[in-house]
């Protein structure tokens, strides 16, 4: 089997963000769920306010949209999406780490798409293609 | 039905969450044994019994395609059964596609989404009735951009013994498939597992398991893009996103514990079964017929 040098670099970088995330995840979900820290919106209000749609939630709830979130790290629902953001974010570091790979070898096709790809996953990060509703 | 319950108002918050934690992983159990991803199931059927919006509902199926899809990718690359070069291009363009398609699917009006998304259901149905046996690709010429992109290699296929090599055809054609399915991922939320491989291993003919496992790969980097947007528009909600996920995935653990014993075939008609009725609750919500 011929696993490439830029697999190998690709698969190490993807197991250590992927598993970062998700291990944030689930603690940040324990938090949460036990109301260790106050959320924005309480859990017993839920039902009332998760059959709306997204945009309608979040004017009745002052629940923040963009980067907004990261103000409201003191809040149990949003310390959570910390490691959604991990996960957004570890394809991005990914590719970053094969360009050298690709660089070294001349592959400039390759060096192209990877720098095209960490752009349209870092804009759409941005929240810049998000706009508003 | 459950959404008939919550309909009530009765039912305590944490009722929900745990709900959602047993029925992710029973999707999570069927999705392996019958061959799909677990967004396919997660979406039309929490859609369309849940109290929850469909736009909680799309965000949490990307999340938990995407999370399943970066915890199973470095294994598949380890392996060989993933192929980075194979994905690069594809990956692009659907990565670009899927956040028109979520900013589409937010946009629009819940009813017509609802309608859209029980007729691509339909029409996965479809698919998976008609579905014959995958062909094993066809070494054949490559295009001239399958050469340029230097989509070729080899794998050792344990099963078979040998190293398998293999290369792709029909580039463009695939370029412009991966658009489109780049769209109904961002749409809908499901996860495009069920796309991916047809497209690789049937259009691109690339080797079956080498298809399984790029698509895994490039639903990795997909998802991700359409994820973002929901995460800005505020449609993700940790209540249903954590139970979701862990259900899937502690549910697709044991579904590969039990592959080897269960009654495959019987499963599938199972899931099909469910998927249909998925679909026409969600063409009936969508027309406001069964709201």
């Amino acid at each position: 089997m011929t696993t490439l040098e830029e697999q190998g670099i690709y698969a190490r970088w993807l197991e250590r963000g992927t598993r970062a995330g998700l291990v944030g995840l689930a603690i940040a979900f324990g938090v949460y769920a036990f109301e260790l820290i106050d959320p924005l919106v309480p859990h017993a209000k839920l039902p009332d306010l998760w059959h709306l749609p997204a945009h309608h939630f979040a004017a009745a709830t002052g629940a923040p949209t963009g980067w907004e979130w990261t103000r409201h790290l003191d809040k149990g629902d949003y310390v959570m999406l910390l490691g959604v953001a991990t996960l957004g974010l570890v394809s991005a570091v990914c590719y970053a780490r094969v360009i050298p790979v690709f660089a070294r070898r001349g592959e400039r096709v390759h060096v192209a798409l990877a720098v095209l790809q960490i752009l349209v996953l870092l804009a759409a990060a941005s929240g810049l293609l998000a706009g508003g509703h | 039905m459950l959404g008939e319950i919550a309909g009530s108002g009765a039912t305590a918050w944490w009722v929900w969450p745990i709900a959602l934690f047993v029925v992710s992983f029973a999707l999570g159990i069927v999705a392996v044994l019958a061959g799909v991803g677990g967004g396919v199931l997660f979406v039309p059927i929490v859609g369309g019994f849940f109290p929850f919006h469909l736009d909680f509902v799309r965000g949490a199926g990307l999340l938990l395609a995407l999370s399943g899809a970066l915890s199973a990718a470095p294994a598949l690359m380890r392996g060989g059964f993933a192929s980075l070069r194979l994905a690069m291009p594809f990956a692009l363009v659907g990565s670009v596609t899927s956040v028109a398609g979520a900013l589409l699917g937010l946009a629009l009006p819940a009813e017509v989404v609802q309608l859209a998304l029980g007729l691509t259901i339909l029409a996965i149905v479809v698919l998976m009735w008609k579905s014959t046996t995958p062909a094993e690709g066809k070494v054949g010429q490559p295009d001239r951009f399958a050469v340029a992109l230097g989509m070729q290699g080899s794998y050792h296929d344990p099963a078979e013994g040998r190293d398998i090599d293999w290369q792709v055809r029909r580039v463009p054609a695939g370029l412009v498939a991966f658009a489109g399915i780049g769209v109904i991922a961002g749409m809908f939320g499901l996860g495009a597992g069920w796309a991916n491989v047809p497209v690789l291993n049937l259009l691109l003919g690339v080797p079956l398991k080498l298809s399984v496992g790029t698509s895994g790969l490039l639903l990795s980097v997909v998802d991700t893009s359409a994820a973002w947007i929901y995460v800005h528009r505020g449609a993700v909600l940790p209540m249903l996103v954590v139970p979701s996920i862990v259900g899937v995935m502690l549910g697709a653990k044991i579904g590969a514990r039990l592959l080897r014993i269960a009654p495959t075939a019987i499963v599938r008609r199972v899931v099909i079964t469910l998927l249909l009725i998925a679909s026409v609750r969600a063409i009936l919500k969508g027309l406001g017929i069964w709201t």
